[in-house]
């Protein structure tokens, strides 16, 4: 029997960008929200142009186009990378792919491409209905445009969380992020929309004509955010599956040392706004040390080979970059503390002008070490490798729980003084600076002190795994004394 | 060269010992049975040396190339058939091997003829267009062999390929993996059916626990030449089966160990096959009309257990490894 061979993909494209166009275009979900994005738009728009008397139909309309989309392209589409990865460990599927000359990176890559061209697929789509509607009148083209690109690429960077954290089993980080998840990215990017520049424009319209260089300027930070994230989370996922042998956690912690690093020269020039230089060292830093917190890669030669290699320099420079969960927890403390050096070093050079006073300081302090508490808990609780990133969350939304309460409590009460009970957490010193009556000056002091016991515990522990490890560093070393 | 070559390789999940100190070597082009309990380490080892796992001490070796050290290129040599595996939905079976074949670099015209070849090779044709979720177990099992296959690897590692197939699924698996190895392939195959691996591999490697208990050739675990106390022999008669019991309890060296239906079963304590014949002519002078005696032939669970047992008792069941010479690729 002759075989009908397939024609419908080029050679060109990438294996993984073909598989996954073969499957999701032919997945319910995918068809589902297609035709009834459709057919919705076509019934709305008939309706509009039935009732095209009123003078604001044609904003209506635009109103409606976009709730529509955003739905599809914001909720549905993201979600549907929840399972991008663990699918395909859950089938030890993935085990068959990484022994083909695709590439965790490309796995993962094509996976996240695969979706967002689905979501570009509807995107054109709606085009048409855009196009129509500007006849209804009172169309800002620039704005709408600029939001409809907004919106795609914000869902660019949501799906490559998804399909990023995908790659973790762990049943509690699927579950965490859409519960959790995306009301913080929710807030996350309405916190982006509301610094100072984006707060001088006038409306929403404003924001998205790009007609101020505050607006632009915030579309640009916005737009280099989101890229950012997004590709921290598709590195997240690569290094999730990656064979051990290989090093993903170098690049990215390299990218944010770096962005650090550069940072600290333009904010001390005085030629960015200082709230933007803040937004912009939390954007690099948070999602980094999350990340390298919970990385869970053991130490094998190949990847310690090209450390080794150069000497003592190398040796230690490598155990800040390894991919393993010792390194990570030192290269999150160094690029934690170049960002506290970044807010207080600035804080001291522009103290006059700045509105930050020492409550803010406590504030940092608190949420730096909030950072690093799920962390030393997860040190000597929840050891299991493969779960660690689940774990990690778990503790880091119970923090926040237990902030909330906190907050609650203290403001319920006229006495705070219970509140020192929880001062192992460094976020309950953020319910703390709601009591009115706290001294700042101790709040500093304490805050402080929580954070630096914190990070040596977490410096111990990651000094006793590295001692562990000395092994392996050993057995490059005499590897690296023979002859070839 | 040995097609693999595994020295002192441990591997420890925090307190587990997966695998503890297994050195083996397999020739280029021999087929190498995996024999071992569930959890004694089988999988563990082949997904060290098809690049998927790591050890925490010692070497792996694919036609010489370090697992840990060239990973890439053990992976151009290697074709890995998991134990299980899930197949994609909304992918038709010749999208999946499309999908492999682009993965493994195959472009244009040189795709579809590789796809061709390892289609028709595994049956697949008729089912071109079916889902691959939709395949049974038979089917699914012939999908992977064919990805396997792709890249006409020169070593195949199968972490049991039979597990769940019918006798008819499982006689064309055979028929297959026979195929490979008449074409120089060599072989790394994991299995509990004893039986069929005896027919199928050159030699065989038990596992348990962590460590090789027996490197050998499936014919001399069969033969139980291994086994301590004796050779086993069947002895029928014409006549009252008793008479057999009989006879053996007023002879020397010969111990009666059960009846049956026409004689019984007897174990003589010595591996000298004259001695063997000397207690036949002996049954015959004293007017035993034998019709059948034959050496028994232990069949390879016995053989396990038997190694399995001795280890138990406190000997080293490790035997040398009587390695078969390659009769392709050397």
């Amino acid at each position: 029997m002759p075989i009908t061979h397939l024609t419908d993909f080029s050679d060109k494209l990438s294996p993984m960008l073909v598989k996954e166009l073969r499957q999701g275009l032919r997945a319910k979900t995918f068809i589902a929200v297609f035709l009834s994005l459709q057919v919705f738009l076509a019934v709305m728009l008939f309706s509009a142009g039935a009732a095209s008397t009123s003078d604001h139909v044609g904003s209506v309309v635009s109103g409606i186009i976009f709730t529509f989309f955003a739905i599809a392209v914001l909720l549905i589409q993201p979600l549907r990378g929840i399972g991008a990865l663990s699918s395909e460990v859950k089938g030890n599927t993935i085990d068959m792919m990484v022994l083909t000359r695709l590439s965790a990176w490309r796995i993962v890559f094509g996976k996240w491409v695969a979706i967002v061209s689905q979501s570009a697929l509807l995107l054109s789509t709606i085009i048409p209905y855009l196009i129509l509607r500007y006849f209804f009148g009172g169309m800002n083209l620039v704005a709408e445009l600029t939001l409809l690109i907004s919106m795609f690429l914000t869902s660019m960077a949501l799906t490559a969380i998804t399909v990023g954290l995908s790659g973790c089993s762990s049943i509690i980080v699927r579950a965490l992020l859409p519960i959790f998840g995306l009301p913080v990215l929710m807030w996350t990017v309405a916190a982006m929309f509301l610094f100072r520049g984006f707060r001088s424009s006038s409306g929403f319209t404003d924001i998205f004509a790009l007609d101020s260089t505050n607006s632009r300027i915030g579309m640009a930070v916005y737009v280099g955010a989101i890229t950012y994230l997004g590709g921290s989370m598709l590195s997240l996922g690569t290094s999730l599956i990656a064979p051990a042998a290989e090093n993903h956690a170098l690049v990215r912690r390299l990218v944010a040392l770096a962005a650090m690093l550069i940072l600290l020269p333009l904010g001390y020039s005085g030629k960015i706004d200082y709230e933007l230089f803040y937004l912009l060292t939390i954007i690099i830093a948070v999602p980094a040390i999350l990340i390298a917190l919970t990385e869970s890669a053991p130490l094998v030669a190949t990847v310690c080979k090209p450390f080794v290699k150069r000497g003592i320099l190398g040796k230690s420079i490598g155990w800040f970059l390894y991919p393993t969960w010792a390194s990570g927890i030192l290269c999150s403390i160094l690029i934690g503390l170049i960002g506290l050096a970044i807010f207080f070093s600035l804080e001291m050079l522009n103290g006059s002008v700045s509105p930050w006073d020492r409550g803010e300081f406590i504030v940092i302090l608190a949420i730096f070490g909030g950072l690093f508490f799920p962390a030393a808990w997860q040190a000597f609780l929840f050891r299991g490798e493969g779960q660690r990133i689940g774990h990690y969350l778990l503790l880091l939304v119970g923090s926040f729980v237990m902030l909330g309460i906190l907050t609650a409590l203290s403001e319920s009460m006229d006495n705070g003084l219970f509140l020192w009970f929880f001062a192992w957490n460094p976020l309950a010193f953020l319910a703390m600076l709601s009591d009115h009556k706290a001294d700042k000056e101790v709040l500093f002091g304490a805050v402080a002190i929580v954070d630096a016991l914190l990070l040596i515990l977490l410096i111990t522990r990651a000094l006793i795994d590295i001692r562990k490890s000395a092994s392996v560093i050993r057995e490059v070393e005499i590897s690296l004394k023979k002859p070839e | 060269m040995s097609a693999l070559k595994v020295n002192n390789l441990h591997r420890y999940f925090g307190a587990l010992q997966a695998v503890n100190g297994v050195t083996f070597e397999i020739p280029n082009g021999s087929v190498c049975g995996f024999v071992g309990a569930n959890g004694a380490g089988k999988t563990t080892t082949m997904r060290i040396l098809a690049t998927l796992d790591y050890p925490t001490l010692g070497s792996a070796e694919v036609c010489g190339i370090n697992v840990v050290h060239q990973p890439s290129e053990v992976r151009r040599l290697i074709g890995w058939m998991p134990d299980h595996f899930g197949n994609y939905e909304h992918m038709t079976v010749l999208e999946y091997l499309d999908f492999y074949a682009r993965a493994l670099g195959y472009k244009g015209k040189d795709r579809r003829k590789r796809i061709d070849e390892v289609m028709d090779f595994t049956d697949l044709i008729p089912l071109a267009d079916r889902f691959s979720n939709k395949l049974s177990k038979g089917m699914t099992q012939r999908l992977g062999l064919g990805r396997a296959l792709l890249q006409d690897p020169q070593v195949l590692v199968m972490d049991e390929p039979a597990a769940g197939l019918d006798p008819k699924a499982r006689v064309e698996l055979k028929h297959l993996i026979r195929v490979l190895a008449q074409e120089g392939k060599t072989i790394f195959i994991s299995s509990h059916i004893l039986s069929e691996l005896g027919e199928m591999c050159d030699s065989l490697l038990f596992i348990n626990n962590g460590r090789i208990v027996h490197h050998g050739d499936a014919e001399t675990l069969k033969r139980g030449s291994d086994s301590v106390g004796g050779v086993l022999y069947d002895v029928q008669v014409d006549g009252d089966p008793q008479l057999v019991s009989d006879w053996s309890v007023l002879q020397p060296n010969v111990e009666f160990l059960e009846s049956r239906k026409l004689g019984g079963r007897i174990r003589i304590d010595t591996q000298d096959p004259t001695k063997a014949a000397d207690v036949l002519a002996r049954m015959i002078k004293d007017g035993l009309r034998v019709t059948e005696f034959h050496r028994e032939q232990r069949n390879l669970e016995d053989a396990f257990i038997d190694i399995l047992g001795r280890l138990d008792a406190g000997e080293n069941a490790l035997t040398p490894p009587p390695l078969p010479q390659s009769s392709n690729n050397e």
